[in-house]
């Protein structure tokens, strides 16, 4: 928890930062729009947490994004190269596909005993390579298919725009089953167990393949859903879309507390790891600073958008680093306290053979 | 010390001197004052049972662990070995039990892996580290390419690759662990020959063991440690293997460590029937019936195949064959979930890392394997796991701060105490303690003792493995010897002794008394 009350500070810090630099930062519109963002990025990266929680790895998770918007244009559409069958119909086998797709991955990782790097690395690819060959290299364009208010339509419209958008009601959604399944079932304790010590889980009787590639199937069921977002957002598929979301999901739930090795981290923590990465990447562009130039000009100094991946890049080099010397200072301090260390060399005198 | 065997005292001058040496690990006493001699052209056989402190010894002279007190003389000169590349410097090689080879590189690379001489950058002299090697082969009689992969040798070879390894680097002391504990009778005899060439060279051999046979019959001198302390030394004429078991297992077995047992009951009725069980990779099937309220003890030395066996009654392992009966009926577990339904449970011989998930917490490592059974619904019903694990706290006297604290803080002696609450929580019929007291201080190893004579006291059938046979002896109503991955031997209670048992760990095969 104390991770995550970091992150939080961290990231009122840099809204209050963002907003007396720029109040247009709270402005409806850019509100509204950054929400809708963090909603679509933390729907799948809720999805990537149950993975990483448990021990695990998903790489494909941008590929699916793709793919899911993908088969709804070639299905759904009314314009050139649509099927022109109904909505339904397209999003049920879009969705259909990307839990399929997960629990093919997650059958191959656990009964075959492959690395999930490995699997995910060439599902991505291979997915990758489906949705441009359905879109032929080119774009397919959702028309004017009523797909497109799910990402622009939402309650409590003001001056004719929602103010909550119905991504964030999807992602409100998929927090409270999300929180659910993690932190009050059976299952979510499975999952944590697994990616704590995956060995213990299975002399504990713990179906350990099932639990596991139950979360590759909620990882890509859930980029299914982000994907729907995506497509209804932008309107226009190619084989674009998607391209290295996988990465961002890692990031955030990374910057949320969860470690990659397994067993640590909160949806809460999620939830704030993804806004944190919004937040940021939508700061870059709102952060101005006044000043007089030499000649007594007012004029707005603002940071050029071409250093987005470096600070992205710098800020989740400083929340691991910062959480590392917490870690060593801590396991200092018990070193020092006579306690046994938590992870440290085994008490017992080494077995002589 | 004494003089070697024949020769007048400072005959040979010592080569190896280590004096006094200490070790703590975390709180455990590994080694304490412990010293010891080598000399030139000399075997010296280490003994002790299992946590005797004998690899410890060894990886403090091969400088893969810094002593905390004592000092280590090379040529009556004192050294402080600051890595293993310090002791290589001093031409001291350590070949681990575990051999140190890298299987995807061929024999001359791993050879003169990390002497390859020059910088890391200049290009690697490869035909000169074969020929080098091709010689370094012949002379340990190992008849293969230098460019064969390790990989595709069998462990008798790779043996003799480190073999070559030490001699590659002309090393003065070589310190063997276990070399034997994989081989063949064929490659064991080859081993020996070349250790015997090696002493005629005028190295020295520390050479770890548990083989009576080859003890007696490869040693200068036999040096026994017990409990991380000097028990004694022999020399070849006066070592038989009584004298080394009593050193080893040390004459007093004291009293009122253990808790008085009732006298064993044969007329009990048997609650699980093992019948030519095959663990695999076992070369014969297992039988042995364990009685309801029963503690069998299983003796034996590490790699004798019981915790191999546990691990297939408990299901991780399938069996390959033969039957199990638990009360009566069929009893075939393909997996620990099947064990576990039937009420058979393991506490595991590495509690790290088969027992616990040590960032989780007392009470959620207690409720682990139920509580999906909680509730038919499938969410976490906290209430019952706090309750539970409230309860096996106290049953236990698990000494922790709260049930909410991570498991990982707890002492080997409280983390046991959790993996044994966790069981106890969904009452055991079969009980399956592996080393369950290993790195346990006495205090807690006298309360764990406690727990387990109460648990057969109600009628839970208890297989308890362990290297210690003071523990063995202290618990058991009978104990079942197992070498080589074979049960030799089923000894009733009125029959144990320390002699006895370590007779049938390490020599002749003895029928079941």
């Amino acid at each position: 928890m104390k991770r995550e009350l970091g992150m939080l500070g961290a990231l009122v810090v840099i809204c209050l930062v963002l907003f007396l630099s720029n109040a247009d930062f709270l402005g409806q519109s850019n509100a509204v729009n950054t929400l809708r963002q963090i909603a679509m990025l933390g729907i799948y990266a809720i999805g990537s947490g149950f993975v990483i929680i448990a021990g695990g790895i998903d790489l494909s998770v941008g590929s699916v994004v793709g793919l899911t918007g993908v088969i709804i244009a070639r299905i759904s559409s009314q314009a050139t190269g649509g099927g022109g069958h109904s909505l339904a119909l397209g999003v049920i086998v879009a969705l259909g596909v990307a839990l399929l797709v997960g629990l093919l991955q997650g059958l191959l990782i656990t009964r075959l005993q492959l690395q999930p790097f490995i699997v995910t690395l060439a599902g991505m690819l291979l997915i990758r390579g489906v949705s441009q060959t359905i879109v032929q290299g080119g774009t397919l364009s959702l028309g004017s298919s009523p797909l497109l208010g799910l990402a622009n339509g939402g309650l409590f419209k003001v001056n004719g725009d929602p103010l909550l958008p119905y991504p964030l009601l999807i992602f409100l959604g998929v927090i409270a089953i999300g929180s659910y399944v993690l932190h009050y079932t059976v299952l979510g304790r499975y999952v944590y167990a697994i990616g704590g010590n995956r060995e213990a889980a299975a002399y504990s009787g713990i179906n350990v393949r099932g639990v596991e590639t139950t979360t590759y199937v909620v990882s890509a069921g859930l980029a299914g859903v982000a994907g729907v977002c995506y497509a209804a957002y932008i309107g226009q598929m190619s084989q674009q879309v998607g391209v290295a979301y996988e990465l961002y999901a890692i990031a955030a739930v990374v910057l949320g507390g969860c470690s990659l090795r397994g067993g640590e981290g909160t949806i809460l923590g999620i939830v704030i790891g993804s806004t944190m990465m919004r937040v940021i990447d939508n700061g870059i562009n709102m952060f101005q600073l006044r000043y007089k130039d030499a000649d007594g000009i007012r004029r707005l100094w603002r940071l050029d958008p071409n250093w987005t991946f470096i600070i992205v890049g710098a800020v989740i080099l400083i929340a691991v680093v910062l959480d590392q010397v917490v870690h060593i200072v801590q396991a200092a301090r018990r070193v020092r306290a006579g306690a046994p260390a938590a992870a440290g060399p085994p008490p017992a005198p080494p077995t002589t053979a | 010390m004494e003089a070697p065997d024949g020769g007048a005292p400072g005959a040979t001058p010592d080569l190896l001197v280590m004096r006094g040496i200490g070790k703590r690990f975390a709180g455990v006493t590994a080694l304490s004052n412990v010293s010891i001699t080598a000399r030139p052209g000399e075997v010296l056989a280490l003994m002790g049972e299992n946590g005797a402190g004998k690899s410890t010894l060894m990886k403090i002279l091969g400088g893969v662990q810094p002593p905390d007190g004592g000092e280590i003389r090379i040529d009556g000169e004192a050294v402080t070995f600051d890595g293993v590349g310090a002791a290589r410097a001093r031409k001291i090689v350590l070949i681990h039990q575990e051999l140190m080879l890298a299987p995807n590189l061929d024999i001359a690379s791993n050879v003169f892996l990390g002497s390859e001489g020059r910088g890391l950058l200049a290009p690697l002299a490869r035909g000169q580290a074969r020929e080098k090697t091709k010689a370094l082969l012949a002379r340990v009689g190992l008849d293969q390419s230098p460019t064969t992969l390790v990989g595709a040798l069998s462990v008798g070879q790779r043996q003799m690759v480190e073999i070559a390894r030490a001699l590659s680097v002309s090393a003065r002391i070589i310190v063997m662990d276990e070399p034997t504990a994989s081989l063949s009778a064929d490659e064991s005899q080859r081993l020996f020959t070349i250790i015997r060439q090696l002493r005629a060279d005028g190295v020295a051999i520390i050479y770890i063991s548990h083989r009576m046979e080859e003890v007696l019959e490869l040693s200068d001198r036999i040096a026994v440690l017990r409990d991380g302390r000097n028990a004694g030394e022999l020399t070849r004429q006066e070592a038989t293997t009584d004298k080394i078991v009593a050193l080893m297992v040390g004459r007093e077995l004291t009293g009122g460590y253990f808790p008085p047992r009732p006298e064993p009951d044969p007329t009990r009725e048997t609650l699980l029937e093992v019948k030519d069980l095959m663990v695999p990779g076992a070369p014969a099937g297992v039988s042995f019936n364990l009685r309801r309220g029963e503690i069998l003890g299983f003796a034996g030395l590490v790699g004798a195949g019981r915790t191999e066996l546990a691990q297939t009654i408990f299901g991780v392992t399938p069996a390959g064959g033969g039957v199990m009966r638990l009360d009566g009926k069929p009893f075939a577990p393909r997996r620990p979930r099947d064990a576990i339904n039937r009420g058979v449970y393991l506490a595991p011989e590495d509690r790290k890392r088969h027992g616990l998930v040590l960032p989780m917490s007392v009470a959620e490592n207690t409720s682990l394997p139920a509580v999906g059974s909680y509730n038919a619904w499938g969410w976490l019903d906290r209430k019952t796991e706090r309750k539970v694990a409230r309860a096996e706290v106290t049953r236990m006297a698990t000494k922790t701060p709260t049930i909410d604290t991570a498991v990982a803080t707890l002492s080997g002696g409280n983390q046991q105490k959790v993996v044994l609450g966790k069981w106890l929580a969904m009452k055991p019929r079969v009980l399956i303690l592996d080393e369950p007291t290993r790195g346990i201080d006495v205090g807690a190893r006298a309360e764990i003792y406690r727990h387990v004579a109460a648990l057969a006291a109600q009628g839970i059938a208890i297989l308890m493995i362990s290297s210690d046979l003071e523990e063995v002896m202290g618990l058991s109503d009978r104990v079942a010897v197992m070498r080589e991955r074979r049960l030799v031997g089923i000894v009733e209670r009125a029959a144990l002794s320390a002699e006895r048992l370590g007779a049938m760990m390490t020599t002749s095969v003895e029928k079941a008394a």
